[in-house]
């Protein structure tokens, strides 16, 4: 599809939605707009795609409340807004609406705070089944980087780009563009593809040469992923068949991380086609690793209990993997960093932990 | 005092150097001493208490001649004093009474009658008169016309203070205008400091009489004040009652008995009390029986080691054989068929057998014989003799059930065995062998054994025990047939007569009729309010009368809120009794310490801490009526804090109360609809421009939707070709009855039958009352020509439910 007739769809699907509001006032009804329920309870694995999605529970936003009623002024506001951004083909931050709204003539449609404004942007692209990149509304950079054997193109503002993961950057490897979607792979040598939560620990495996030697792309998350870090895993996935892995801290927070890669984020279940891993694997740091290798622990607080207890209720991580592995961390109390490896030296992750956990998982 | 207490015996003279000093107190003395209690202590409040005592006697003599009372009221500067004129339209003072009226101290009519009034001892306004005589040494200037008389009586009098007799200064004859009525002018040393609390009376007054019409004039205002009649209905008339038996004390009792030309106490007790009848009379009598004379215990007859055929056969001398055989075994057999036999019933016994023998056998069984075998059959009942060997006692085992089924199981045998004997003992050693003892000396006897038997026998009796016991044995006890004091015998003793008093509290009678009482009734509270405060809201309150101390009362109360009445601060807490306000001492009240105890957040009312007066706009009224309004004081200006007249008022406090929180519910429910609906008025409307904008097309309707949202009754008009559609569509959740009245400038033709048309003056009343039920709708069409005016107004629907678009 040419990047025209998603802009144009963007548009008609808005304009469709602000034409539904029409027909309802018109009609004597009052104004209201369905979407699924955004909780871990209404989301359910769609055996076809392989990903969670969300699963029949609705919730209303009607102008039959005063909340309500701002909702959809904002809701319609804000289709305007996007509108007439794509009619100027320009784009915006999801910080930017949230200032801009400050602008509109009406105080009642200005948002409260950010996570409004996000909020909406997810509203509008679940109801109108376009996505926010195709309303050319873009997050801030969240700095994910790439760092491997594979040659891209890169459709920039500025001209295309050809560029080499390994030898055309710096330490820091390749900026993930806000939309994958104008990458173009080229050629690799990728054996598999290893995400990594932490810097720090990007930062020692690039320095160990391990993407050199074991021919593997060095994904760097930051945390929870942005959705352009999401997309070019699975893009690189499917695309390419390469065989994702996720390497995090063990703890709830980073199971968590893998979750959003491997399975979709609940936010954004409307997505997980378009953006979950189904075949990503967890590395660790596995509670099991904690034991075997006796890592240096902190233990759990309360609020890591109460995330544990709560992914046990989560549908996505109702597999005995994770279920075994989770409540195998309740039981000792205990969670670890990736840097804990480090107390066993600088090389024993890129030495032994990895090949070891890598071979075990028949990825090397 | 000391220094002769100390001299006293030694100087036989002293006795009479105090005589010398004691003498008659003059009525004058006594005032003066007394005014703060009689609401004169100074000279602002006491123009008030001259206004007050004025008033409520004017109103009460016009109301009882059923008239409506028209009351005047003037306060004029008169030189170093003022000067007070009242004047009404009341049925007038015979020339005889008058002076006595207002020249004498302690006169009326109300002091001894059971019956609702406002004055009640005589005090007041002959109180007003001594005062304004004592500061300004003017006298009195009364004129009166009674309704038959062609001309007025004019007087002049004071109050001779040595005598507290009226003494006329002047009497004449003059013309007034009005035909009927009394006028009472008095200058005295006053001033007006107490200005509010004089417009508060008579304010209230006006309240609390809806049916007078009052006027004030006094220097500090330009206009006369004027109070209108609310209503023309005049209370009901009160009856006077009799004492109730339990609201008398013993002088009052004894100063009855002296007074009354009853012979007996029945007839004393239903001629001179409320609610006793022969019945009643019967059953104070027996509780007066109980007290004077003491029950007689009653005895079983025993089965074993007793004769009583051997006995009586002994005892009867000379009447034959047969006879004396039939006498003696009639009366066993009764005996022995009963299942307790008391000595009076004994003797009733003997009588009846004797009686009947006698007919029988033609046989005589005098007085002395019959006395003779009473006394050997209650010798063989009651025998007991513990100490002589093989000696009888029936006495012990008859107690020693009572005892048993009065006591826990826990005691032991022995423990009640011994128990039961002392008191047999104790019982036997008594005087008589009647076994006759009042309920203290039974209480009294129990206690000495149950004492004893702690203290030999080394056990508990506990009270418990020891009452049960006593009830056991004042159970199985007869009250005596023995005739009861005659009134002068009581009349003549104080202990007697306490005996007497104590019966009558002790039973049950039926509480006193309240045909006395004339309450407002809430129809006329709300009135009453609705006529001097302009309010949003109302609500009164009557409870059922009850009784306190023999003196029935009413208590009522009422509420206004909102409108104009000032919204900061405290609320206004008016306090009435038998129609009359009280001004002063409101925090010495009851009243208003009922109202501060009741939690008046739960009311929806401001109330900083939770306790005390509450914060808002409103008034709260209460009215206290009653035959005896328990006042902390002479002055009349707080009620005593008695138990149930405190529990009615808070009641009938809290009856009105509730309606007002259902009222302030509703309005706050209203007002948040109303700020829903100011909200979503404003946004739905962006929206839809928005929409529209976005759209590309022309701003939809969005009345429909407004409707929905609000749950509101909406009316719609339509005009098509001359025909003109009213569409009512209700999206509330109930049915609604709007009232819809259409002015139109033409005549309005073809009307679809729903609705009427009045023609006034070249104008077209449509009128159209739909009922329509939740969710549906209707309409009303009709044809006009073109170029027609309309002019819509809903009745039947809060402003804030109903969506206008026609």
């Amino acid at each position: 599809m040419s990047k025209r007739t998603e802009e144009a769809r963007a548009r008609e699907q808005l304009i469709d939605l602000a034409e539904e509001f029409y027909d309802q006032f018109a009609g004597g009804q009052i104004p209201e707009m369905t979407l699924p329920t955004r909780t871990k309870s209404n989301i359910e694995y769609d055996k076809d795609s392989g990903v969670w999605v969300y699963g029949d529970r609705t919730s209303t936003r009607s102008a039959n409340s005063v909340r309500g009623a701002r909702k959809l002024l904002k809701a319609v506001y804000t289709i305007e807004f996007l509108d007439q951004q794509l009619a100027e083909d320009r784009s915006s931050t999801l910080r930017e609406l949230y200032y801009l709204s400050e602008s509109w003539d009406n105080t009642e449609a200005h948002f409260s705070d950010q996570d409004e404004s996000n909020q909406m942007i997810e509203d509008l692209e679940i109801v109108s089944d376009v996505t926010r990149e195709d309303f050319h509304m873009r997050p801030e950079e969240s700095g994910a980087t790439l760092m491997g054997p594979l040659e891209i193109r890169e459709q920039t503002r500025r001209g295309e780009r050809e560029i080499h993961c390994q030898e055309d950057v710096g330490e820091g490897g390749y900026q993930i563009p806000n939309n994958p979607d104008t990458i173009e792979f080229l050629d690799n040598d990728i054996d598999f593809v290893l995400c990594v939560e932490t810097g720090g620990m990007r930062d020692r495996l690039i320095e160990n040469g391990f993407d050199e030697e074991y021919n593997c792309l060095v994904v760097h998350l930051k945390g929870q992923p942005a959705r352009a870090t999401r997309r070019i895993i699975k893009r690189l996935h499917d695309e390419l068949e390469l065989p994702v892995t996720v390497f995090c801290d063990g703890d709830p927070w980073s199971y968590r991380i893998y979750g959003s890669v491997a399975y979709g984020s609940i936010k954004s279940a409307h997505l997980s086609e378009y953006l979950a891993t189904p075949e990503a694997e967890y590395i660790g740091i596995q509670p099991q690793d904690i034991v075997d290798y006796d890592l240096p622990t902190d233990p759990l607080a309360d609020s890591d209990i109460n995330a544990l207890e709560s992914e046990l209720t989560d549908p996505r991580y109702q597999t005995d993997y994770w279920e075994e592995q989770i409540e195998l961390q309740l039981d000792i109390g205990k969670k670890a960093e990736q840097q804990a490896l480090a107390a066993r030296g600088l090389d024993f992750v890129t030495e032994t932990y990895l090949p070891e956990r890598l071979d075990a998982m028949d990825v090397i | 005092m000391t220094s002769f207490q100390a001299e006293l015996g030694a100087d036989e003279g002293i006795a009479e150097e105090l005589a010398k000093g004691q003498r008659e107190i003059s009525i004058a003395e006594f005032f003066e001493k007394n005014k703060h209690m009689l609401g004169f202590d100074s000279g602002a409040r006491g123009l008030v208490t001259a206004v007050k005592e004025a008033v409520d006697n004017a109103l009460d003599a016009t109301e009882e001649a059923g008239f409506r009372p028209d009351i005047y009221v003037e306060i004029a500067e008169a030189g170093d004093y003022y000067k007070l004129v009242i004047e009404d339209n009341g049925p007038g003072i015979t020339k005889e009474q008058l002076p006595k009226v207002f020249g004498k101290l302690l006169y009326g009519s109300r002091f001894h009658a059971r019956e609702q009034s406002r004055g009640q001892q005589g005090i007041g306004i002959s109180a007003a008169v001594l005062y304004s005589q004592l500061t300004s040494g003017k006298p009195a200037k009364i004129t009166s016309r009674t309704q038959e008389a062609d001309r007025a009586e004019y007087f002049e009098l004071i109050i001779d203070t040595d005598t507290n007799e009226p003494e006329i200064r002047k009497s004449e004859t003059t013309t007034w205008d009005r035909t009927h009525g009394t006028r009472i002018e008095l200058e005295m040393e006053a001033n007006m400091r107490a200005r509010q609390q004089l417009h508060d009376y008579i304010k209230h007054t006006a309240v609390v009489n809806p049916h007078a019409r009052i006027e004030l004039r006094e220097p500090g205002l330009d206009e006369p004040l004027k109070f209108e009649r609310g209503t023309d209905q005049l209370p009901a008339e009160t009856s006077e009652i009799r004492p109730h038996p339990h609201g008398v004390e013993l002088g009052t009792l004894l100063k009855m008995l002296a007074a009354t030309e009853s012979y007996s106490i029945s007839g004393f007790l239903q001629e001179e009390f409320t609610r006793v009848g022969k019945k009643t009379a019967t059953k104070v009598l027996d509780a007066f029986r109980d007290r004077h004379y003491g029950r007689e215990l009653s005895w079983p007859t025993p089965s074993l080691n007793v004769d009583i055929d051997a006995a009586i056969t002994e005892a009867v001398s000379n009447k034959g054989a047969e006879a004396t055989e039939s006498f003696a075994g009639e009366i066993e057999s009764v005996l022995t068929s009963r299942e307790r036999t008391a000595h009076f019933e004994l003797r009733e016994i003997v009588d009846n057998v004797a009686e009947s023998v006698a007919e029988e056998f033609g046989r005589t069984f005098g007085s002395t014989v019959r006395e003779n075998a009473v006394a050997a059959v209650w010798a063989e009942l009651t025998a007991f003799e513990p100490d002589a060997e093989d000696g009888r006692d029936h006495l012990t085992p008859a107690i020693y059930t009572l005892v048993d089924d009065a006591t826990s199981t826990r005691k032991d045998d022995a423990t009640i065995q011994a128990l039961a004997e002392r008191i047999a003992r104790r019982l036997a050693n008594s005087d008589g062998t009647q076994f006759r003892l009042t309920h203290d000396e039974l209480s009294r006897l129990v206690a000495e054994a149950a004492d004893a038997t702690v203290e030999y026998d080394d056990v508990t009796v506990g009270e418990t025990a020891r009452e049960n016991i006593i009830e056991a044995l004042w159970d199985i006890s007869r009250t005596v047939p023995d005739d009861a004091p005659k009134v002068r015998a009581i009349a003549d003793s104080r202990d007697t007569a306490s005996e007497l008093l104590e019966a009558m509290r002790e039973t049950n009678i039926l509480a006193p009729p309240t045909d006395c009482l004339s309450p407002i009734t809430s129809e006329l509270v709300e009135a009453g309010l609705r006529k001097e405060y302009d309010a949003d809201f109302y609500a009164a309150a009557t409870r059922d009368a009850d009784v306190h101390g023999g003196d029935p009362f009413i208590v009522e109360a009422g509420i206004a809120y909102g409108g104009e009445l000032q919204s900061e601060g405290k609320v206004d807490l008016l306090r009435f009794a038998n129609r009359v306000p009280l001004v002063y001492q409101q925090g010495a009240c009851a009243i208003t310490d009922v109202v501060k105890g009741i939690g008046w957040r739960n009311y929806r009312l401001d109330q900083p801490g939770g306790s005390g007066i509450p914060n808002g706009p409103a008034v709260i009224m209460i009215h206290v009526a009653s035959t005896n309004v328990p006042f902390t004081s002479e002055s009349k200006d707080a009620l005593a804090n008695i138990p149930a007249i405190e529990d009615e008022i808070e009641l009938a406090i809290r009856e009105a109360a509730r309606e007002l929180k259902s009222y302030l519910n509703k309005q706050r429910s209203l007002q948040k609809r109303q700020e829903k609906q100011d909200v979503l008025s404003r946004i739905l409307p962006e929206m839809a421009d928005k929409v529209a904008e976005v759209t590309g097309r022309s701003r939809p309707n969005i009345e429909g939707a407004m409707g929905k949202i609000m749950n509101n009754l909406c009316i719609d008009r339509e005009i098509k070709n001359g025909t003109v559609t009213l569409t009512v569509e209700n999206y509330s959740d109930r049915s609604e009855s709007p009232e819809i009245t259409e002015i139109v400038s033409v005549e309005p033709q073809d009307l679809n039958g729903a609705g009427s048309v009045v023609d006034l003056d070249g104008e077209w009343y449509v009128q159209w009352s739909p009922s329509v039920s939740a969710g549906e709708e209707a309409e009303l069409t009709y044809t006009v020509g073109d170029d027609a005016d309309f002019d819509i107004t809903v009745e039947g629907i809060e402003a804030e439910k109903l969506t206008l678009n026609a």
